[in-house]
């Protein structure tokens, strides 16, 4: 009986910390070409900086951000009921919830969005939002990086404020929206 | 088989600690609610930020508060069901948990009560609950865990755009 409980528990332990679990990376490459997915990955020199004098702080807080991974799910028109939507959605928002920390989340049941991390403490390697509407569809932005503390986090969003965006990388997400309209 | 049960019960550990299911987490996900969720990982993200510049002062005041919070959920709704359902909710969940009520204010037909749950001192608050019976206009309810002083809300109704900021404002002061 003892023997059994502890080979069931390292049986536990083995399934738990199994690789083959599905993760968010994962569905990105097993998604990204399918009917109503997109994929889009950003790098960071979007932010145009090349023109500005930047501070220690600055650069060090882009340093610390190495790309943009972008999930787009759109709403299918002849999905009224929402059900093909609502089955990758819940989809997505398992993953997130399995895998990382929610910081955050907003939600009116219609639409919402979430902030989610991972990373220990501070020192965070990934951010995951994760923005959702029942009419047009829903989108995940992976933020991958070494060590955005909230501080880089501050200073870059402050950067995003001042720099000239080179938005020529985000075309394939514009065009997305306008074909919405 | 005491070491099993030890680690057993360090892996269901923090399994307590994370799935701090409360009361109102039915309302999340409905058609016609409108909720906000804040946790303490988000919290604690916000209260590390480095500042610098001339209005540090102020705001390493509102950081230090921010790191003592735990979990904000707030709940909205116009809709009369879900209205009710949350005067139901709040009533079980104080029948459970026993907090005190702060203050009851009637304001312009609305019906707002506070309740706090007392830490060490009288001014130490674990938990603030707000509830706003809106009649025919919007029911919110608000609660707010960490351990922070009464007198420091204020501050947070000030820096965050909290539903209710002015009642708040008034309980803060009273005591």
């Amino acid at each position: 009986m003892k023997r059994n409980l502890s080979l069931f528990t390292l049986l536990l332990v083995i399934l738990t910390s199994c690789s083959s679990e599905p993760t968010l990376q994962k569905f990105y490459v097993e998604h990204g070409s399918s009917p109503g997915y997109m994929t889009v990955d950003i790098a960071p020199n979007f932010i145009g900086t090349e023109h500005m004098k930047l501070t220690r702080d600055q650069e060090e807080a882009l340093k610390s951000l190495h790309k943009f991974n972008v999930l787009v799910y759109q709403t299918d028109s002849l999905d009224v009921t929402h059900k093909k939507y609502n089955v990758e959605k819940d989809k997505v928002k398992s993953l997130v919830k399995n895998e990382y920390e929610e910081l955050m989340k907003m939600n009116d049941g219609k639409s919402g969005a979430s902030i989610s991390t991972k990373g220990e403490g501070e020192h965070i390697d990934e951010f995951v939002v994760f923005v959702h509407n029942e009419d047009n569809g829903f989108g995940v932005v992976r933020v991958l990086g070494d060590d955005m503390t909230p501080t880089n986090v501050l200073t870059i969003a402050g950067l995003l404020q001042e720099s000239k965006l080179n938005m020529a990388q985000f075309k394939p997400l514009k065009d997305l929206m306008a074909k919405k309209k | 088989m005491k070491n099993l049960i030890l680690a057993l019960l360090f892996t269901f550990i923090p399994a307590l600690f994370y799935a701090q299911v409360t009361a109102f987490d039915k309302f999340e996900d409905k058609t016609g609610v409108e909720t906000v969720i804040v946790n303490k990982k988000m919290f604690q993200l916000m209260g590390s930020v480095r500042t610098d510049g001339k209005d540090k002062a102020d705001y390493q005041q509102y950081l230090d508060l921010i790191k003592k919070l735990d979990y904000l959920k707030v709940y909205r709704t116009t809709n009369a069901k879900y209205s009710a359902d949350m005067k139901a909710t709040v009533a079980t969940y104080l029948k459970s948990n026993p907090l005190e009520e702060l203050m009851r204010i009637n304001e312009g037909g609305r019906n707002i009560k506070i309740y706090v749950k007392s830490g060490k001192s009288a001014s130490q608050v674990r938990e603030l609950l707000m509830f706003m019976d809106g009649g025919k206009m919007e029911t919110v309810v608000m609660s707010l865990t960490g351990n922070f002083d009464l007198s420091e809300i204020s501050l947070l109704t000030d820096k965050m755009n909290l539903p209710g900021g002015n009642e708040l404002n008034k309980a803060s002061k009273k005591k």
